[in-house]
């Protein structure tokens, strides 16, 4: 009797490894946090983070990483459409360009991003030759370096997402009298919902964080291109108390996002 | 005011070629074994796959002509179609799905869903309304996405083997509901299916489909009796030969098959000696017996008893003879003379009863 | 199976803590947070030393001042300290103890600009005209401070402060955008644009006046596991050979 009972919980359960293996994960997440929120100087938090420096930082790192997350989007999806749908030649090389940035130190996407959007590169030359226009050392600047980086979170989200769509349900809608787009609107996309939600909160996540392509390629001047993680470096140098108090800013506004999206992670509703 | 197709279309390396064509008020079936080519003729019919070669034409509109190079995309097309598999929409409600037809055709929101709920309303899905696909039970998922087909009001209702997936009890109602729906739908109505059961009471006329070729078309008497393949022969459950007509004797011929002769009376309206021909035999024709039996019968065929499937108060015994025949007696018979799987029987038929026809 | 595993990843995790607890002990070993701008220098003086004293291995750790400092207060791993500030040599002497302090080289500024000069930058006055991109190192970072005091010292402060577009973290950032080509002009160390970089961007001299000398400091840091060895390299550094090493490398020998 005893032992029928005791498989059946076994069964249940989770092995004692893989708990312990778990714990070890976990721990090595929380303890840096841990670390921090022991070292962060409670008694001036408040003034430090009220700084205009502070401030200013946070509101360029949301501005930023939301801009990069939206456009990774909006140039994720046909990309994401063209690799599950069409059948061209080439198409594993494109879908190796998209995954770089991921595999990229930042610093080197930086400097990627100068050679071709600088003022002496291939795109940024005649745009400021014939313009006047510069990239670099501007707001748009660090979007575009967060985008890099942060862009193909959205494609491999929104590709097996839409691999995974049934293709005969939109031949059915077109057979409904509905055109490609309207199939698009009201078929794919709203099916798609938690790829989307995916692909864009982890681009929006790594565009928040984003450091090297940033300071490489934007540089770094507060209300401009100072975010949240540059700024953090800077304290660094003068008041390391400071930086802790700012890095421990960037993570309860990253925490908060995604603990209250918590549902949406998973697909499978 | 019907359907003409007459298309050669091609997928992968499988070719489909088929003529045929349907009337308005009256149900086509496309009948054929899996493989035949049935579900390639639907895609071409919807538009999801243009032909290679041929014509479509639907309410003299043409909708594919592979030589002028039209092809009329599938959402500009007048047809509902019900697919294998359903594809209902998982993320909209059972009303929803029947109501995108005409949202996607520019019908507001409020109108549609009215039609929509009236249409489910007519398959008794009044109650089923607001339920995902995933909740729903097959029986009920079919009609939504019967309602779905009919929702645009289409001029071709294509139907592709929608009892398949049905369990036994949920197929005969549906079945009496699709018969309903069918007789008062006014277009033409094309129904796809690899069951003679289902082709054969839900349509008027069969349209026979073996390996991407048409093999016979007609009503479901006309193949009974003159079946033109052994897969046809099988579905309606005749004797079938095939092979090449040969003279044996004054009146009589023999049709020389590799599984065995059979003596025939010489058909004097088709064909000359060499040609190759089929011929026909109901099982209501062969008699059995347990001993070799004497008599005018000029096909007496002895082998094994292969299988005993008992219908009703008939039973059709398959003897292993060469060539192998199907008998039909009463059950009174097999109790008579004692038969059962595995003991050996005597066939016999008349050269007379073996209707001989052109290949 | 699964006890056997667990107790294969205690193992692996022991050792590898017990190996780097007794690591340091080794005698020969020697570690040194060096600014920055020394990077270069510093490490043809760490392979020369290298090649003097055979078996002896020197590791570096090249940062802003501010950064290697709290690395030494919570870590303390260093064992020589050379920084490109006074200040925060103070900051560790009072937090953590150093020893053998000695004034070593010392480093003048100088503008930079790209090769091909495109805002016609000929003197540290230009660096005020509106309109001009101008790179600076971080308040903080040693090179962004003396840059701002001598742009104050020119009376151009206030002027040429608006004309910055980017605040570099460290030196070679700001050699790195006026070199591409990105920025109009920059403030750097003369060191810093020391051989290889001297080729990718054009000088113009600070007048001495409104220059500003930086003094570079060396000390053993107090509680060190190898004073020894570090007090012999400090004596290297300050010896012939470091300054003929530090010379080459565009740094000016101490006051």
């Amino acid at each position: 009797m005893s032992a029928t009972t005791g498989r059946s919980r076994k069964a249940h359960s989770t092995p004692v490894g893989l708990s312990l293996l778990a714990a070890l994960g976990l721990a090595l997440v929380a303890l840096p946090l841990l670390g921090l929120a022991l070292r962060t100087p409670w008694s001036r938090l408040g003034q430090t983070l009220s700084s205009e420096s502070a401030l200013t930082a946070l509101r360029l790192s949301l501005v930023v990483s939301i801009a990069a997350a939206a456009i990774g989007l909006v140039v994720g999806f046909p990309l994401a459409w063209m690799l599950a749908r069409s059948r061209f030649r080439g198409r594993a090389l494109v879908r190796g360009l998209v995954v770089l940035p991921l595999v990229m130190p930042p610093v080197a996407g930086g400097v990627a991003l100068l050679t071709a959007f600088g003022r002496s590169g291939i795109l940024g030359r005649p745009l400021h030759e014939a313009f006047s226009v510069q990239i670099t050392f501007t707001t748009w600047a660090a979007i575009l370096a967060s985008t890099f980086v942060s862009f193909p979170f959205v494609v491999l989200a929104l590709e097996a997402g839409i691999r995974s769509i049934d293709e005969r349900l939109e031949q059915a809608a077109a057979t409904m009298g509905a055109s490609r787009w309207y199939v698009i609107r009201r078929v794919t996309l709203p099916l798609l919902g938690p790829q989307i939600a995916a692909g864009v909160v982890l681009a929006w996540a790594r565009a928040l964080g984003e450091f090297g392509a940033t300071i490489t390629f934007a540089g770094n001047l507060q209300g401009r291109t100072q975010t949240l993680p540059l700024a953090v470096f800077q304290q660094l140098q003068t008041d390391p108390e400071g930086a802790i108090a700012l890095s421990l800013l960037l993570i309860a506004v990253a925490l908060s996002v995604i603990v209250a999206l918590r549902a949406r992670f998973l697909p499978a509703s | 005011m019907s359907l003409r197709v007459d298309v050669r279309a091609r997928r992968g390396t499988f070719i489909v070629e088929a003529a045929f064509h349907a009337e308005p008020g009256r149900t086509l079936a496309l009948l054929g074994p899996n493989g035949a080519g049935k579900s390639t003729l639907v895609d071409v019919l919807a538009g999801l796959l243009p032909p290679e070669a041929g014509t479509v034409t639907l309410e003299a509109i043409t909708l594919d002509d592979a030589t002028a190079g039209t092809h009329t995309d599938p959402e500009a097309r007048p047809v509902g179609v019900v697919f294998q598999g359903l594809l209902l929409f998982p993320h909209l409600s059972a009303a929803e799905n029947v109501a995108f037809p005409l949202r996607a055709r520019g019908i507001p929101r409020q109108e549609a869903l009215r039609r929509a709920t009236e249409l489910l309303a007519d398959l008794g899905l009044a109650d089923r309304v607001s339920a995902r696909p995933r909740d729903l039970s097959g029986g009920e998922a079919q009609r939504v996405a019967l309602a779905r087909a009919l929702a645009a009001e289409p001029r071709l209702l294509l139907l592709d083997e929608p009892l398949s997936a049905l369990d036994v009890r949920s197929r005969t109602q549906i079945r009496a509901l699709l018969r309903r729906t069918l007789v008062e739908f006014p277009g033409v109505r094309l129904l796809v299916t690899h069951d003679p059961v289902e082709a054969m009471t839900l349509a008027d006329r069969l349209v026979l489909l073996e390996d991407g070729r048409v093999t016979q078309a007609g009503t479901a008497q006309e193949v009974r009796a003159a079946p033109r393949t052994r897969y046809a022969a099988d579905l309606v459950g005749v004797n079938f030969f095939e092979g090449r007509l040969e003279r044996l004797d004054p009146g009589a011929g023999r049709i020389a098959a590799p599984e065995g002769d059979v003596v025939v009376a010489w058909p004097h309206d088709i064909g000359t000696e060499g040609e190759s021909v089929i011929g026909i035999l109901r099982p209501a024709d062969v008699a059995l017996h347990v001993q070799e039996p004497e008599g005018s019968a000029r096909n007496v065929l002895r082998g094994p008893i292969s299988q005993i499937a008992i219908e009703g108060e008939r039973a059709r015994i398959h003897v292993d003879s060469s060539p192998p025949v199907v008998a039909e007696v009463t059950l009174g018979s097999v109790a008579r003379l004692g038969l059962h799987e595995g003991s050996d029987a005597w066939a016999s038929f008349k050269a007379v009863e073996v209707r001989v026809l052109p290949p | 199976m699964r006890r056997l595993l667990v107790f294969a990843v205690g193992c692996v995790l022991l050792t590898s803590a017990c190996s780097a607890a007794g690591g340091d002990a080794e005698t020969n070993k020697l570690t040194v947070f060096a600014a920055a701008s020394l990077t270069a220098a510093f490490t043809q003086i760490g392979a020369d030393f290298e090649a003097a004293n055979p078996g002896v291995s020197v590791t570096f750790n090249f940062g802003p001042a501010g950064g290697l400092a709290a690395q030494i207060e919570s870590e303390g791993t260093a064992d020589v300290f050379a920084p490109a500030s006074l200040s925060w040599m103070d900051e560790v002497a009072n937090k953590v103890g150093v020893h053998d302090r000695t004034d070593f080289a010392r480093n003048t500024l100088t503008i930079i600009t790209p090769p091909d000069d495109p805002a016609g930058i000929g003197s540290i006055a230009d660096l005020a005209r509106p309109g001009i991109q101008l790179v600076l190192a971080a308040p903080g970072v040693p090179v962004g401070d003396y840059a701002r005091e001598a742009l104050r010292k020119a009376g151009i402060e206030r002027a040429a402060l608006a004309n910055v577009v980017s605040n570099e973290h460290a030196d070679p950032g700001v050699v790195a955008k006026v070199a591409a080509g990105e920025a109009d002009a920059g403030i750097v160390f003369a060191s810093d644009i020391a051989p290889a970089a001297a080729r990718a961007v054009r000088a113009v001299p600070i007048p001495h006046a409104m220059n500003v000398i930086a003094v570079y400091t060396i000390a053993v840091v107090e509680g060190s596991a190898h004073q020894p060895l570090a007090e012999e390299f400090l004596r290297y550094v300050i010896g012939p050979e470091g300054q003929a090493a530090l010379g080459r490398y565009g740094f000016l020998p101490p006051p």
